[in-house]
Parts: C-alpha cells; sequence; structure tokens
C-alpha cells in the first residue's frame, strides 16, 4: 500500500467517511464527522498506519489532510506520486 | 497564572484591551454573545475598571506558545460571592486568532480552565447559557461532558465534575502528551 494509499485509509477508518471524501482541503470541523473525538481516533490511525507516535504540537496543527502529510513527512513519510 | 495543555492563561491588563476588543467585535465572534452589539474604546475600559474590582469574576487572556490567541472569563453564579467561594461558575471562552477556533486546541483553555474550577477551587458545577443556534458551541461543551437542563429562548447547561471527568479523559491525554 503506498502512503497516500495509507493516508486515505487513515482518515477514512478515523472519521468514518467515503475514501473519495479524504482531500487535501478536507479541514477539522467542517465536516460533522471530524470532530474533536474523530480527530483523536483519525491520531490512533495514523499512528498505526505509519508505525509513529505524535507529539502534542503535531496533533493540534493537524487541522487538515494537506497538514497531515507536511507533518507525516517531518516523520520521513513521502507523499511524491 | 494557569499553565496546561500547551496554554497559559494570564490576568487581563491594561495592555491587552486593544487587541482584546478588535477580537470581542469581530462578528464571527459576537455573533454567538448574548450581548451581541459591537463595544468601543470607552465602555471596555469602563468594563475592565469594573471587573478589575469585581471579585465575582476573573478575566484571562489564552496564550499559545506565548502568542495571545483568545479570552477566557469565570464567573461566580449566586449573589455576589467570590470566585473563591463559589459553589457554581459560568465559564466563558472565545478563540479571536481564527487558525485556532477550528482546532482540538480550542479546548486546552477549557480543559485548564474546568480543571482550575472543579479541582483547585472546589466547585459542585458549572453551567453556561447558550443561544440555540450556536450548535458549534453546543457540540463543543457536549464534548465536554455538559448537558442540557432547560432549553428556552436560550439553552441552560450544566456540568458536573464525574461527567466531566469521564468526557474528557482522552482529549486531555492527547493535549498532554
Amino acid at each position: 500500500m503506498s502512503n497516500q494509499q495509507k493516508l486515505t485509509e487513515a482518515f477514512s477508518q478515523g472519521l468514518g467517511i467515503e475514501s473519495k471524501q479524504v482531500t487535501d482541503a478536507l479541514t477539522y470541523n467542517t465536516i460533522p464527522e471530524w470532530d474533536s473525538t474523530a480527530h483523536m481516533i483519525l491520531i490512533a490511525e495514523l499512528e498505526n498506519q505509519f508505525n509513529i507516535m505524535l507529539d502534542t504540537d503535531d496533533i493540534i496543527d493537524m487541522s487538515s489532510v494537506a497538514k497531515a502529510k507536511e507533518i507525516l513527512s517531518k516523520h520521513d513519510i513521502s507523499f511524491d506520486a | 497564572m494557569l499553565t496546561g495543555y500547551q496554554v497559559t492563561l494570564r490576568d487581563v491588563v491594561e495592555n491587552d484591551l486593544d487587541q482584546l476588543r478588535e477580537w470581542r467585535n469581530l462578528p464571527e465572534v459576537r455573533q454567538f454573545m448574548l450581548s451581541d452589539s459591537t463595544i468601543d474604546d470607552e465602555q471596555q475600559r469602563a468594563w475592565f475598571k469594573k471587573v478589575q474590582r469585581d471579585k465575582t469574576q476573573r478575566h484571562f487572556v489564552i496564550e499559545y506558545k506565548g502568542q495571545a490567541i483568545g479570552s477566557a472569563n469565570i464567573k461566580s453564579r449566586g449573589n455576589n460571592i467570590p470566585i473563591e467561594q463559589a459553589n457554581v461558575i459560568e465559564p466563558g471562552l472565545y478563540i479571536g486568532e481564527a487558525k485556532y477556533r477550528q482546532n482540538i486546541l480550542a479546548f486546552a483553555p477549557t480543559l485548564l480552565l474546568n480543571d482550575y474550577c472543579f479541582n483547585k477551587l472546589g466547585v459542585t458545577k458549572l453551567v453556561a447559557v447558550v443561544k440555540p443556534d450556536n450548535q458549534a458551541a453546543l457540540n463543543y461543551n457536549a464534548k465536554l461532558g455538559y448537558k442540557v437542563v432547560n432549553q428556552g429562548e436560550l439553552i441552560d447547561i450544566s456540568l458536573n465534575f464525574e461527567d466531566y471527568q469521564l468526557h474528557t479523559q482522552q482529549l486531555k491525554a492527547f493535549l498532554s502528551r
């Protein structure tokens, strides 16, 4: 599975939404599914998918799919095509 | 000064007033306030003078990474009861910096303030009054364990210590890594 697929899977599972809804523009609290509870489930999904541990700053900064990619890239996870 | 969950709450000082008024007058901030008209410099200075002497309320600036991002307050419920002796407190909050409004960080100052009220001040419950169209605040407060106690022109909500503990355990852990 590519990193993009893992990311999409984590968002889809974490937020309980369809994969096609997972775009870079998707932002916290802009859809009913991405609330604070789902945000914490999402963090756990991302940590499982990529086998990483995010710190609190990352959890706070992760306010969109685009931002998630940026944060994950700090953990040497690349989303190049 | 209160510190925790990555944020600091410090008492409002005179130098904060311009920034606070700028935020307070933003349409997206004041639309859900019970008193939703704009305030001018004179009104704000009069308010500051009053609250400085008022033992029944306390007003804070919220700071994240050294930057002011919003304001929080607590007011005792009852007849002129000083904050330190209150059994019931009404907390209030707004995030002025737009980028933190739609962010999980918006829970941090409330967690800090609620911990202070329950653990330090020993209050039995927290209460709030919310406009019925303020769905964001209703959702936000439900996540903290608040329950609706009266639904009229305004919605009264209430939170006891047990419900607060139960609902916020995971959120606190995520904001305290």
